[in-house]
């Protein structure tokens, strides 16, 4: 028999081989599949999760968090596990946890399918919307057997945007152009929990309904949408006071849009608002101060 | 002895309009040196990629050991023919060692490792082409006439009876010239090969080889011995030019006379006699 | 170093260049973030899930990590030795005919289309990278094809102009799909080591260990092709059998690396000069040992990645070339006396 052939029988051989060995592994999930009544050690792979486990009153189970994690302070001591982008797998086993919670995007999918696949107990939960925070909060609540915490908690922030909502009352909406980034500019378009958020408040968004969630946007856009306020969440490392000066210039270019012209252009502390988690409230609070300071003067 | 390459009828053209080789007919003995010679463009590098199998012929035929060069396959053809075209660096650095061992890909084992044959083989080669000394240097460290030697010498290697070179020694100076046809003609007496050359030199041509095929562009053709086939009339002819003749001793020399020759217009394809004119 | 090759001398560098492989696998894989002590991983699985995380973390995520990054650094360097063979360009690397820009497509599509199924646990998208990548080599070779036989400048230029069109094709479609995706794409595109199930690693590891064997079966015929085509022939060589075969194999074997990892570029270009500039360009030599060493060497970029701004991980890209740039111009000083192109 010459080389080729040779070749082909063993490569044949390996490839049955493999199969046999692991194919039989192929989705089986090894290890315990039922959650515990009490997780005693939690792994939280974001900064929203973390504060929602904190509202719960979960401090003392959560054994790492993700190193953007830094709300309330308590979770910046938190041992960490890498970024919310990039957590690290090993790091998590290493813990020792009892549960991990991710949220859905594809990285931390894969992430949670790989320790399902080990056998560890893992819950995933997609907050893209206000709606999916309240269900994430229950979802949680149910899991770590804090069910009437959860409860709660989201009956809570429920009230107090009713509350907001009501003072905020059904007079004609202000305008708001919010801006994530200014260059190239990047907007919040209308189909993002941060518009939700504005109208809680008593705003519009200045943009129409987009493809992207967070449409990049053209100089032209900006002077047809008739903006009455311009909000941009802060970045964390920059000084705020200095962001607001470098905001004030680079929107007085746009001289005939009413935001500009009043000079009602805020930037805001970013966490409240570009993180959905359990300050939704004092983030959309945070909005209605800007867009009808008059309603709070007391 | 029998005739190793055949040709018949052969007729060839890059465009179907254009017909550059027309109903060439030869054929070469086992162990004689054919030149090929002619003015730029007849087709003497089209004739040689033609008989070593690199083009098929428009019509005609090209018998290499009686049997037709398409039925052989490359392996079996590379072990009959070997073609020695212009030296170049290649792009990456081989030895001259590997380079001429590379001749004996045809005959290599399962795993592709040269045996003992094949190493003698290379070792002879380099040997009869004295570029033993360079066995183990890159090819691009040396010149283009050692060089030239080596792809003379991986020709060698592939110890197969047909040589078949393109212009070997169009850009080496006089001694390497010479010493190519030196080693070409050694290789044709002491070994048996059949060797055609294609040369710009026909007066290298006339010095060393048995016979020459001058192709003219119109697609006529003179095959022969050397000695009948160029003639100063025939040379003209197909070349164009006024052609000197001079000998010294049995050897004939041509040489081309342009406008600004000193001849005085006294040669019209007439002889010379040298060594008359210097006792005079 | 120059001498002619024997079966004998080739064993014994392919048998020490394994040992070192074996070496250097071993050490990257203690080396991480978290400290994983042999004595632990050796006293085996806990019963439990939680029992014992060395074990777990060395089986299931350093072990699997290292072989993936082996078998990526072997299939790349292999394919960067075929392919600056058959285009006779030191230049060429395994993404230059289209297959950089095949996976990113098909990457691409697969994220946009949001398809959720999996095919053994691999996500969409590699099969979908995969798929682009060989497709878009195939399309590149029959492009090339039709300026000529064997032309190789032909070859190339259909390999930029795809190249070309096809990055034009991916921006387009990342401008208009939601950003979270793109983002996920994007990253998946600078390359990274993701821990792969054994399954997956063991077929890629058969595929490309057997690809490789393969075109070292060629190899004589590829040290003929690299002086040219007529050349080749000359020394019996079937040009066209010996380019789809090598062709074929490079693309299936890069194909199956990127779709695993992403694209990790350096690799492809600098361990086959590397290892040229050390021991020659015979390719039954050249071929073997650049899979060895491109597989060290992916080993130890890893490892980098994986370490140097820790908590986070580098892409693997980024460390490659970072590594890779001065390691390969201390050889090329070194050694620069034998490379002919050079003077």
């Amino acid at each position: 028999m010459n080389k080729w052939w040779w070749l082909f029988l063993i490569l044949s051989c390996w490839m049955a081989a493999g199969f046999a060995i692991f194919g039989p592994l192929q989705g089986q999930n090894c290890g315990d599949t039922a959650l515990p009544a009490r997780a005693e050690r939690i792994v939280s792979l974001a900064p929203n999760l973390t504060e929602i486990l904190f509202a719960l009153g979960l401090e003392k189970e959560i054994s790492r968090v993700t190193l953007d994690s830094d709300y309330p302070p308590a979770a910046a001591q938190k041992p960490n596990v890498g970024t919310f982008w990039q957590p690290n797998i090993e790091a998590v086993i290493a813990a020792k946890p009892d549960l991990v919670i991710t949220l859905g995007f594809h990285q931390q999918k894969n992430i949670a399918e790989r320790l399902k696949q080990i056998g560890y107990n893992t819950l995933t939960v997609n907050i893209e919307k206000v709606n999916d925070l309240f269900k994430a909060i229950e979802k949680i609540g149910a899991a770590t057997g804090k069910q009437l915490q959860a409860n709660e908690l989201a009956t809570n922030i429920r009230k107090k945007l009713d509350r907001l909502s009501t003072l905020v009352g059904t007079e004609e909406k202000v305008r708001v152009l919010w801006v994530v980034q200014r260059e190239p500019l990047r907007v919040a378009g209308r189909d993002t929990f941060v518009n939700e958020m504005l109208e809680v408040a008593g705003g519009e968004n200045a943009i129409g309904r987009t493809v992207h969630k967070y449409p990049p946007i053209g100089a032209e856009q900006v002077i047809v949408c008739g903006a009455d306020v311009i909000i941009e969440p802060a970045m964390a490392q920059e000084d705020p006071a200095r962001q607001q000066n470098r905001a004030l210039q680079y929107w007085s270019k746009f001289e005939n849009l009413p935001a500009v012209a009043n000079k009602r252009i805020y930037v805001i502390p970013g966490d409240t608002v570009s993180r959905l988690g359990p300050r939704l409230y004092e983030g959309t609070e945070t909005i209605a101060r800007c867009l009808r300071p008059e309603l709070f003067e007391n | 002895m029998n005739a190793i390459i055949e040709v018949e009828n052969l007729n060839f053209g890059y465009t179907p309009q254009n017909t550059i080789l027309k109903d060439i007919s030869f054929e070469v003995i086992q162990g004689r040196f054919l030149a090929i010679a002619g003015p730029n463009g007849a087709g003497k590098t089209t004739l040689l990629n033609l008989l070593c199998g690199l083009l098929r012929p428009k019509a005609g035929s090209i018998r290499i050991d009686a049997a037709p060069v398409e039925s052989y396959s490359v392996k079996k053809l590379a072990q009959k023919v070997a073609v020695v075209r212009q030296e170049f660096i290649p792009v990456f650095d081989f030895t001259a060692a590997e380079m001429v061992s590379m001749a004996r890909t045809p005959y290599l084992g399962t795993f592709g490792f040269e045996d003992k044959t094949d190493k003698r083989m290379v070792n002879e080669a380099l040997e009869a082409t004295d570029t033993s000394q360079f066995a183990l240097r890159a090819l691009g460290s040396l010149s283009s006439g050692e060089r030239q030697r080596v792809f003379i010498a991986r020709a060698l290697a592939a110890n197969s009876p047909v040589l078949l070179l393109d212009e070997p020694t169009s850009f080496l100076d006089l001694k390497h010239q010479v010493g190519i046809y030196d080693l070409l003609k050694t290789a044709q007496l002491e070994k048996g090969k059949t060797i055609v050359a294609v040369t710009h030199d026909i007066n290298l041509a006339a010095q060393y080889c048995d016979e020459i095929l001058l192709l003219g562009a119109d697609g006529n053709y003179h095959i022969g011995e050397t000695k009948d086939v160029l003639s100063p009339e025939q040379i003209e002819k197909v070349f164009g030019v006024r052609i000197f003749v001079g000998s010294l001793g049995q050897e004939k020399f041509f040489i081309p006379l342009g406008k600004f020759a000193k001849d005085s217009g006294q040669i019209a394809g007439k002889p010379h006699n040298i060594q008359q004119e210097q006792k005079q | 170093m120059k001498e002619l090759l024997t079966p004998k001398k080739l064993i014994i560098r392919t048998a020490s260049a394994l040992a070192v492989l074996v070496v250097v696998m071993l050490v990257c894989s203690l080396i991480g973030t978290e400290s994983v002590s042999l004595k632990e991983v050796f006293s085996g699985a806990g019963i439990q899930t939680r029992a014992n995380p060395d074990y777990e973390i060395f089986v299931q995520f350093r072990l699997p990590r290292i072989i993936l990054a082996c078998l990526v650094g072997a299939a790349l360097a292999c394919s960067g030795v075929v392919f600056q063979a058959l285009l006779r360009n030191p230049l060429a690397d395994p993404y230059i005919l289209g297959i950089s820009s095949g996976a990113g497509l098909g990457a691409i599509i697969a994220v946009i289309c949001g398809f959720n199924w999996t095919v053994w646990g691999r996500s969409p998208i590699a099969v979908f990278a995969f798929a682009g990548a060989l497709g878009t080599v195939w399309l590149v070779w029959f492009i090339g094809r039709l300026t000529g036989k064997f032309h190789v400048t032909g070859l190339l230029l259909a390999g930029v102009v795809v190249n070309a069109f096809f990055s034009a094709v991916i921006m387009f479609l990342t401008s208009i799909a939601k950003s979270q995706q793109v983002y996920s794409t994007i990253f998946w595109l600078m390359g990274n080591m993701a821990e792969e199930d054994f399954l997956v690693l063991w077929i890629g590891a058969g595929c490309v260990v057997g690809g490789i064997t393969a075109l070292f079966y060629i190899s004589p015929q590829l040290n003929a092709l690299s002086f040219g085509e007529a050349d080749a022939r000359s020394m019996g060589v079937n040009i066209a059998g010996t380019q789809i075969i090598a062709f074929a194999i490079a693309a299936a074997i890069t194909a199956i690396a990127v779709s695993l990892s992403g694209l990790i570029g350096f690799v492809g270009l600098i361990v086959p000069h590397a290892v040229r500039l050390v021991f020659g360009p015979d390719h039954r030599q050249l071929l073997p040992l650049s899979g060895i060493f491109g597989a060290i060497f992916l080993v130890i970029a890893d490892t980098l990645a994986r370490i140097i701004v820790a908590p986070a991980q580098l892409p693997v890209g980024v460390v490659t070339a970072i590594v890779g740039g001065p390691f390969f111009l201390a050889l090329l000083v070194k050694y620069s006396r034998k490379v002919s192109w050079l003077k």
